[in-house]
């Protein structure tokens, strides 16, 4: 018995497929991916957790009831709600201009369209301060007619604009290049208006790269620190998001509630994972059925 | 090198490719397998270069189970449907892969590999392409270039996967009748894989004729032809009784 | 091409294009311009002075030096997680691929305090490691660590589809030809993905430069040690000194134009090369 299958191990080792590698190579190479991605990826998100209800659960509520944390959810919330419209507008106009004509300059659009993805954020933070900061082009006119845009809410939302603007369209323009104008070109052979043809033709065909981009782009407009970080003056209650608060719940030895918000956000990145999953699943399903 | 198939059966996830199959090729023969697209033909015939290996049944090679042999060590050359050239390689290099991969104790000087080279090329009447791109090639010089570079291992048989599929008409006349007089010269044991009976029947010794993973006949071309075993046979060579 | 015909069958060109460049303008050019106009006014022996201060380069060494170390370890094991999901079936694969963007969609301030925890001095791995005298946290060590985590999607998503792109067949042809696995990764899956290694790499090159929410914590922000030059830049401006942050500012955008130039190029250099462009 154990002579026979001592006869089939060598066989069934030289048995392999043309373009895969040994076993054992196998292994190891899934080994050696599966322990860095749990040092480098889970770690750090079962450490937010931890940490989060490391004095129970009463103390993670009441974390929330402070009237500072909840101001910063509402602005955070508020932000995104102004930032992430926009910037799906902006992406879907961009994309339609981008990938239905051809133009000189296209290409230097696009990259310009990548831009704040190159940028520091702080960078991005910086050049909204040197227009409307107190020393910046608009500070003095600003000051006359008392609007204040750094330090308050309006810079911060202009520079979350600035640097999540992007993601929607970059999720887009690919995407409406790959699938081409047939079909926009056969609406308007049928009379459709540009309207008509937007919602009924290219709007059904984008639904998941546009889902796909809004999703990044709130995570994103929901998480900035860099950006708002310059232009905010982290004034306790009037403001700071959500990052800007635990940055100061931890600066204070609040650990406990710093990390009790960041786990709001933490789950609310692994939602917008999972979301992106979906979105591109349906998307791949979409594919094969209509094989467009 | 004489081939030999013995009761080979292949099973994929969704239905069984082949059932069964056993035939065998003589030293020196050209060989063609034939049948219509999703016959099994192709699984065959890399089942026989070991790039899938069957459930049941055997591969012979001059006698010697190679059955459980992985692909690099049978030297079985093979002419891929689409080339399968190596794009960032020059046809040189191309052609050449097969002697500089060896192990070093087999490997051959530079000067014998470029002699070598040289040699296939001309056997394959492109000897001015040497330093060109696969890219830069038209589709039947490209096929010509995998000729040469499964030629370059001195394989004991060779095996074409549809060579001549993606060509146009006039192109793959021209290499029928090349690839024939290529085997009456070398007397290299070849099987090659077609759908088009009209290319079998005009360069192959002997047909193989597939159907659903089972062989429907085996025999020489006139053979098939006078007597077909089947109707399968008869409604795929078009040889249906006299109509009205 | 049917340029011309396009802009006459599908409407709304001037509408959408228009739209798009007001509000570039608005929010990046505009704003930019600021940037190099702040920097001009200084003059360059404003710009030379401020980044030659040893605060300055030095911090401009750790955000240009660490994250080079930090891009060189994600290239590596990027590519090697790309190999492995594009190529390997295995329970949790899945899950795993989806995991890759988590560093896209986190919070970087969230990240931040959770690398901190982990590796300060009493911290999960922060504590195993002080018997050996080993720091992590507020060492130069922490931002290399921070800066893989913010780095690895880059290299991953650059070089699997490159990876899932590969023709079997071609793979097939090596090993008809007597060629063992490894060479046939050494001659012909290596130069094919090559590229794209370089790409994601300079990619995430680029990102580490300017990271700063995730950074921050962990530095420990000593200057001349772990100080970053986003950091300096806050500094400056909480100093009102708007002309110095705006030179180090344009210092970092310059060189980050500069990696996206080489991106850019490798990118156009790949596409070549597989007869894509």
């Amino acid at each position: 018995m154990a002579g026979a299958i001592a006869l089939l191990k060598p066989r069934m080792a030289a048995r392999r497929a043309a373009t895969s590698e040994s076993l054992v190579i196998k292994v190891i190479f899934i080994t050696i991916v599966l322990a860095f991605f749990a040092l480098f990826l889970v770690l750090p998100l079962v450490v937010v957790f931890q940490e989060a209800f490391s004095k129970g659960l009463t103390v993670f509520l009441k974390t929330f009831e402070d009237r500072a944390t909840a101001h910063a959810v509402w602005l955070t919330l508020l932000v995104a709600a102004i930032a992430v419209p926009l910037n799906t507008i902006f992406g879907v106009t961009a994309a339609w201009s981008i990938s239905r004509f051809r133009f000189r300059g296209r290409s230097f659009l696009i990259t310009l369209i990548d831009l704040p993805l190159w940028i520091s954020p702080v960078v991005g933070g910086l050049i909204y301060v040197l227009v409307f900061g107190a020393q910046g082009w608009l500070g003095p006119w600003l000051q006359a007619n008392d609007i204040r845009v750094i330090f308050a809410i309006p810079g911060i939302v202009l520079v979350t604009v600035f640097v999540t603007f992007p993601f929607v369209a970059r999720g887009l323009i690919p995407l409406m290049q790959a699938q081409g104008a047939r079909e926009e070109e056969a609406a308007a052979t049928l009379g459709a208006n540009g309207w008509q043809m937007f919602m009924r033709v290219t709007l059904p065909k984008i639904k998941w790269g546009l889902l796909y981009g809004v999703i990044l782009c709130n995570a994103r407009a929901m998480g900035e620190f860099g950006a708002v970080s310059v232009v905010s003056g982290h004034i306790r209650g009037k403001t700071n998001t959500m990052p800007l608060h635990i940055e100061i719940l931890y600066n204070e030895y609040h650990f406990a509630s710093a990390f009790a918000v960041a786990s709001v956000l933490a789950l609310l990145a692994l939602l917008s994972l999972a979301i992106k999953t979906f979105a591109e699943w349906q998307f791949a399903r979409q594919l094969r059925q209509t094989n467009m | 090198m004489s081939i030999s198939i013995k009761n080979v059966s292949k099973n994929f996830v969704h239905f069984p490719a082949l059932d069964d199959v056993s035939f065998s090729v003589e030293k020196g023969e050209l060989v063609a397998l034939l049948g219509p697209s999703g016959s099994g033909k192709t699984t065959l015939l890399r089942i026989i270069a070991g790039l899938e290996f069957p459930e049941i049944g055997q591969v012979f090679f001059e006698g010697e189970d190679v059955t459980e042999l992985s692909a690099y060590k049978r030297k079985a050359g093979f002419v891929f449907q689409s080339y399968a050239l190596f794009q960032h390689m020059n046809v040189f290099e191309n052609v050449a892969f097969g002697l500089r991969v060896r192990r070093s104790a087999d490997r051959p000087t530079e000067e014998v590999i470029q002699q070598r080279v040289q040699s296939l090329l001309e056997t394959v009447q492109l000897p001015e392409q040497a330093r060109k791109l696969p890219a830069q090639l038209s589709g039947g010089q490209r096929q010509r270039i995998a000729f040469a570079r499964a030629l370059a291992i001195e394989p004991k048989v060779l095996l074409l996967d549809e060579p001549f599929g993606a060509l146009d008409a006039k192109v793959r006349k021209d290499l029928r009748q090349w690839l024939r007089a290529f085997q009456n010269q070398t007397h290299l044991t070849s099987l090659f894989v077609t759908h088009d009976q009209e290319e079998a029947f005009e360069v192959a010794d002997r047909v193989v004729i597939i159907d659903k993973g089972k062989i429907q006949q085996i025999g020489t071309p006139n053979e098939v032809r006078s007597h077909p075993a089947n109707a399968f046979v008869e409604d795929f060579l078009g040889l249906a009784p006299a109509g009205p | 091409m049917a340029a011309k015909h396009l802009r006459k069958v599908l409407p709304g060109f001037g509408l959408t294009i228009g739209w798009t460049l007001i509000y570039l303008t608005l929010i990046v050019l505009i704003p930019l311009s600021a940037l190099f106009l702040k920097t001009a006014s200084g003059g360059w022996e404003h710009i030379w002075g401020t980044v030659t201060e040893p605060r300055v380069l030095a911090s401009l060494r750790v955000s240009f030096g660490v994250s080079l170390a930090a891009a060189l370890c994600n290239g590596f094991f990027g590519v090697l997680a790309a190999w492995v999901l594009a190529r390997y079936e295995f329970p949790g694969r899945k899950l795993l691929d989806a995991m890759v963007d988590l560093p896209f969609a986190l919070p970087t301030a969230v990240a931040g305090i959770a690398l901190t925890a982990i590796y300060a001095p009493n911290g999960m791995i922060g504590s195993l490691l002080m018997p050996y005298d080993i720091k992590v946290a507020y060492t130069q060590l922490g931002i290399f660590i921070a800066l893989v985590f913010i780095g690895l999607p880059f290299v991953v998503r650059t070089v699997q589809p490159v990876i899932q792109d590969l023709s079997a067949e071609v793979e097939e042809a090596a090993a008809t030809l007597g060629a063992g696995r490894w060479q046939t990764f050494q001659r012909i899956i290596f130069p094919a993905v090559l590229p794209s290694i370089l790409t994601g790499t300079t990619l995430a090159y680029g990102r580490a430069v300017g990271e700063f929410g995730s950074v921050v914590f962990i530095a420990g922000n000593i200057p001349g040690k772990t100080e970053i030059a986003p950091l300096l830049i806050i500094t400056k401006l909480e100093q009102y000194d708007y002309t110095g942050a705006a030179a180090i500012g344009f210092v970092m955008l310059v060189g980050a134009f500069v990696i996206l130039l080489v991106s850019n190029g490798l990118q156009s250099w790949d596409n070549k090369r597989r007869g894509l462009a």
